[in-house]
């Protein structure tokens, strides 16, 4: 039977951990003969060599019982496998390890000018060396690894844009939900729109190494194609494509332009080397797709500033290659669009399509009542409730009913299933003027349309949603019935109804004042937990964390 | 209402199987009222009236269902048939899964008849299918692409400057997340690391597609990569299968797995405690008043300030109770544990799915799978044979699992973050706040891709994923602690 060379071991084993120093680790010849001074690598090789001026000698037995496994660790503290969770489980991995990290590259390939600091990765390296060819789909080949990924990269994004083009032009909404088409391809789509976004982050790494090339996910491009005017459209083609920069200070722009500007980036793509049009520019880089190098490069205006482009066209390896991804540009049309109505910032979460915008005229997305998410699906024909709304409603309604059938006051918290649960229990239960109600609040014109007229056990709901705007407060008084509650209030006027009710006041006439009031308390509440850090810092990180985190 | 059901009682009484029930139904058609609508105007109601009854009958239903009163139940059922609908408005969707899986559970307290009805129901458990159904789930929410998103991200964070890099996926079934990470890793500024992915999964033919399309990715960026496909059911893995070695770094994946550990048999204790209070439903409405009256007003206005759900109706209910027990989880995350990963990224459903009493469940997989299917309606038509797929095998499967069964069968025991953090907190791990770039890169994507609707809410370092305001799905990211 064949022996398993690479054995999987747990790591977590109570294996020994030997720890050497780094010159044991570099040590070439440890093991030197007394006679000659010729040195071995091995004991076991100077005993036997010690046999040829005869000298005593002894070769180690294998020995029958179970040695214990050892594992050793990297001497370099800044090394991943310094760390003893993380020690390697042989001798000579730990040596070759060492080298090939932490230690002088001194082996130069000839022909290619790579450098290896383990003889064996040379040797092994030179004798593939130059035959290994590297060849594209399209036909070219090349010799060396990273300028054939440097073409990959400008090859792929091609490849996928002009299979995503058409697409784009449709300017689809729902372009990643292509039910239609075979599972295949949407798959490609959707996959790829998580690359672009993954690759967001990446711009802050550019600076340290120039050769390294972004590979763009240009999926986030058909993303962009949900907005419709042209310059988004520009805005999503470009996003395909990589562009060229030096700049250091790119992450920060870019950071800024996450939170302010997202707007102006949709429609000021410039073109660096080439006075055609943008579209004209797209052409050519597509006819372009056999040769090797792109012949124009792309750039965005907020670069463009300081930036000096380097001739990428005749070598792709020397310039920095950075994808700008396709997420910003196409998050920038997004947010030119919503700044107008929402506000902008980054912290606005969730953003309403448009219809919703002008029926419900200026609601920001803390706001929203799910009862509106009915009317998403199409905002001209008759309102249906969402399953959420009906439910919602159907909680509301057994409050009511439990209040004013059973008399008892069936602790309005804003916990919805509690008083659901009375709704379905009171019908069970005794009373049938529960039903009653549920059938007139059917006949009731008004509770159709909304929930108006339905005793609110949502008392704090409103309140939930700080910053109301002054618009919207007639939305909210209109749903939460608050009329219907002060009538109902002097029926039945237990504690929490009348904090209700204050609740519902507070929001009513000091809304402007409940931010202030938020940011306060909040304030407050910063406050002290300063206090108990600097008060009891030291004491409450506690060791075993401490010791984590340095070990990392 | 009572008084209908026992006049449903008297006529019926005769009857003792269900098809003479039905008949006897359908010539003595109850009403409503004995004055307004009758039955036969039940098919006129209008939608917002009908969805309304709807949530009424269900309710009425489960209540007789916990009971245990199938004359009752069955009358309530045969009314839930007549206005739910697979392919109606959302209300009838809904409805139409839940009768189904509420009449399951009732005809499982007749083991015959429940057996000899399945005996010939083959489960046609055809691999493609249920591929393509996760791949619809994929592609018409963006939980999935959300959650690989923060994934990846917190993967890559936490692999910065690494050169060995072994990546354990719990669910092996889209290889999108990690044709992602291929190229992330590509384009770190050190260079990619050597990567191994170990793929778990059930079944083979996923994984060998889902190898053969990272091998040949990997090979394409010229990644050192190596695919691990293991096949087996993830209760009955075997940390060892793993294959970790010594000296890389380790990343695992979960992706709405971990739930399925809850499963266990302590609910025959449960169930007949449960049973009890079922069986005396006031009961069970004055326990839970009494659990929500302390805390609910203080708690009341912390949400207030922190714009917390303001009406979920599992936050309360949730912390105030104990931390059930589950050794099987608990054993689990000590062995991934003991492997010491650099990183764990876990995703859930974030809904309360595991509550003792059929009540308690019905009434919280009422709200999630309405914001489910609420997502569907405003992105994809309802003739829609592909939701009708998603709606069908996969939210219509976890409801049947959720209302109509119990111990070991009862898998979607899908819990909230808190209860999770605690457990895997307890398991030895420290939470790892999702950087700002991976939450910024997660709102972006939920914006920028016609997810309107969706948000993104952050709870102490984790994501939850919410439909409005209803929270549904929970990423969190972990290290061990020593």
């Amino acid at each position: 039977q064949k022996k398993k060379r690479n054995q999987p071991r747990t790591p977590n084993s109570d294996a020994e951990v030997i720890a050497l120093s780094p010159k044991t680790l570099m040590a070439t010849n440890r093991f030197i003969c007394e006679v000659c001074n010729k040195g071995f690598q091995r004991e076991q090789n100077l005993q036997l060599h010690r046999r040829g001026h005869n000298l005593p000698w002894k070769l180690k037995q294998k020995s029958t019982k179970e040695v214990k496994r050892k594992v050793y660790l990297c001497p370099e503290p800044s090394c991943v496998h310094h760390d003893p969770s993380r020690a390697l489980g042989d001798l000579t991995g730990i040596k070759k390890h060492y080298y090939r990290k932490h230690g002088e590259k001194k082996w130069k390939c000839d022909k290619c000018s790579k450098r290896y600091a383990v003889q064996s990765d040379w040797k092994a390296h030179s004798k593939t060396c130059g035959t290994k060819e590297y060849r594209c789909d399209c036909g070219t080949l090349f010799s060396r690894r990273d300028s054939f990924i440097t073409h990959r990269a400008f090859c792929d994004a091609l490849a996928q844009e002009s299979a995503r083009h058409p697409t784009s032009l449709t300017s689809l909404p729902s372009h990643h939900f292509p039910y239609g088409q075979n599972t295949n391809n949407s798959n490609n789509n959707a996959s790829s729109m998580i690359l672009g976004l993954s690759h967001m982050g990446a711009p802050q790494n550019l600076d340290h190494q120039p050769g390294d090339v972004l590979r763009l996910g240009s999926g986030g491009g058909g993303g962009g194609a949900a907005s419709r005017s042209s310059s988004d459209l520009i805005a999503a083609n470009a996003s395909g494509y990589f562009m060229q920069e030096q700049n250091p200070s790119f992450h920060d722009q870019q950071d800024h332009h996450h939170h302010h500007q997202q707007g102006f980036l949709a429609g000021n793509n410039n073109i660096k080397q080439s006075p055609m049009s943008f579209q004209q520019n797209l052409m050519q880089f597509s006819h372009d797709n056999h040769n090797s190098a792109p012949s124009n490069v792309f750039n965005l205006s907020f670069l463009s500033g300081n930036n000096g482009v380097t001739s990428a066209t005749s070598n792709p390896n020397a310039a920095a290659a950075a994808a700008v991804s396709s997420g910003n540009l196409m998050i920038s049309n997004h947010y030119d669009g919503e700044n107008a109505v929402g506000g902008g910032g980054e912290g606005s979460t969730g953003l309403f399509p448009n219809n919703l915008m002008s029926s419900a005229d200026r609601i920001s997305s803390g706001s929203v009542p799910s009862l509106f998410s009915s009317s998403m699906q199409s905002p001209n024909s008759a309102p249906h409730m969402s399953a959420t709304a009906l439910l919602q409603k159907a909680a509301q309604m057994g409050s009511t009913s439990s209040n004013n059938n059973n008399g008892s006051n069936t602790n309005n918290n804003n916990n919805a299933s509690s008083i659901l649960r009375s709704f379905g229990s009171g019908i069970y239960g005794e009373n049938e003027s529960n039903l009653q109600d549920l059938m007139n609040s059917f006949s009731n014109p008004g509770a159709t349309g909304n929930v108006n007229g339905v005793d609110s056990p949502f008392g704090s709901y409103g309140g939930v949603n700080k910053g109301l705007s002054a618009d919207k407060q007639s939305m909210t008084r209109d749903f939460l019935g608050v009329g219907q509650i002060v009538k109902s209030m002097s029926g039945s006027g237990g504690f929490q109804q009348q904090q209700q009710q204050q609740q519902q006041q507070q929001q009513q006439q000091q809304h402007g004042n409940s931010r202030e009031r938020v940011g306060s308390s909040s304030d407050s509440a910063d406050r002290s937990s300063m206090n108990v850090n600097t008060g009891g810092g030291p004491a409450s990180t506690s060791p075993p964390y401490g010791i984590h985190h340095a070990s990392f | 209402m009572v008084a209908m059901f026992q006049e449903d009682n008297g006529t019926s009484s005769v009857a003792s199987s269900p098809l003479q029930v039905f008949s006897t139904m359908s010539l003595n058609r109850p009403t409503l009222l004995a004055s307004s609508s009758p039955f036969h105007c039940l098919k006129d109601l209008k939608p917002e009236e009908r969805g309304l009854y709807l949530i009424h009958l269900l309710l009425t239903c489960a209540n007789h269902v916990a009971s245990g009163s199938l004359q009752n139940a069955n009358a309530a059922l045969e009314q839930l048939s007549h206005l739910a609908s697979p392919d109606g408005d959302t209300m009838q969707r809904i409805a139409a899964y839940f009768t189904e899986a509420l009449a399951n559970r009732i005809l499982k307290s007749w083991p015959g008849l429940y057996k000899a009805l399945n005996a010939t129901q083959t489960r046609t458990n055809n691999v493609s299918e249920e591929i393509h159904v996760r791949r619809l789930f994929f592609e018409m929410f963006p939980i999935l692409k959300v959650s690989y998103l923060l994934t990846n991200r917190a993967i890559l964070e936490a692999m910065e400057g690494e050169k060995m890099v072994h990546v354990i996926d719990l669910d092996a079934s889209e290889p999108a997340q990690w044709l992602a990470l291929l190229q992330a890793f590509n384009s770190r500024p050190e260079g990619p690391p050597h990567l191994r992915i170990t793929g778990v999964h059930h079944q083979k033919e996923v994984l060998e597609q889902m190898a053969h399309r990272l091998i040949e990715e990997a090979e394409k960026l010229d990644i050192p990569f190596q695919f691990n496909p293991v096949v087996s059911r993830l209760d009955c893995l075997n940390v060892e299968q793993l294959r970790v070695k010594t000296g890389e770094a380790l990343a695992v994946s979960s992706v709405l797995q971990l739930h399925t550990f809850l499963a266990s048999d302590d609910d025959l204790m449960r169930k007949n405690c449960a049973l009890r209070f079922q069986n005396n439903p006031s009961g069970v409405d004055l326990q839970r008043v009494l659990m929500m009256s302390h805390g609910s007003a203080a708690e009341a206005r912390e949400n207030d300030m922190s714009n917390n759900n303001g009406y979920s109706p599992s936050g309360d209910s949730a912390s105030s109770l104990p931390l059930p027990s589950s050794g099987r989880t608990d054993s689990f995350l000590n062995a991934i544990w003991g492997l010491s990963p650099k990183v764990m990224v876990v995703t859930e459903q974030d809904s309360d799915h595991n509550g003792s009493t059929l009540m308690e469940r019905l009434l919280e997989s009422l709200y999630t799978y309405a914001a489910l299917f609420d997502c569907l309606e405003t992105k994809v038509p309802r003739t829609s044979q592909d939701r009708i797929k998603v709606e069908k095998m996969l939210f219509g499967e976890e409801i049947k699992n959720i209302i109509s069964c119990e111990g070991f069968e009862r898998r979607e025991r899908h819990e909230k973050l808190e209860k999770w953090s605690q457990r895997i907190d307890l398991a030895g791990f420290g939470n790892v706040p999702l950087s700002y770039y991976a939450m910024l890169q997660a709102r972006r994507l939920l914006q920028g891709c016609g997810f309107d609707g969706y948000r993104i809410k952050e709870e102490s370092g984790c994501a939850v994923i919410c439909w409005q305001d209803r929270p549904l799905y929970s990423v969190s990211a972990w290290r061990c602690r020593k």
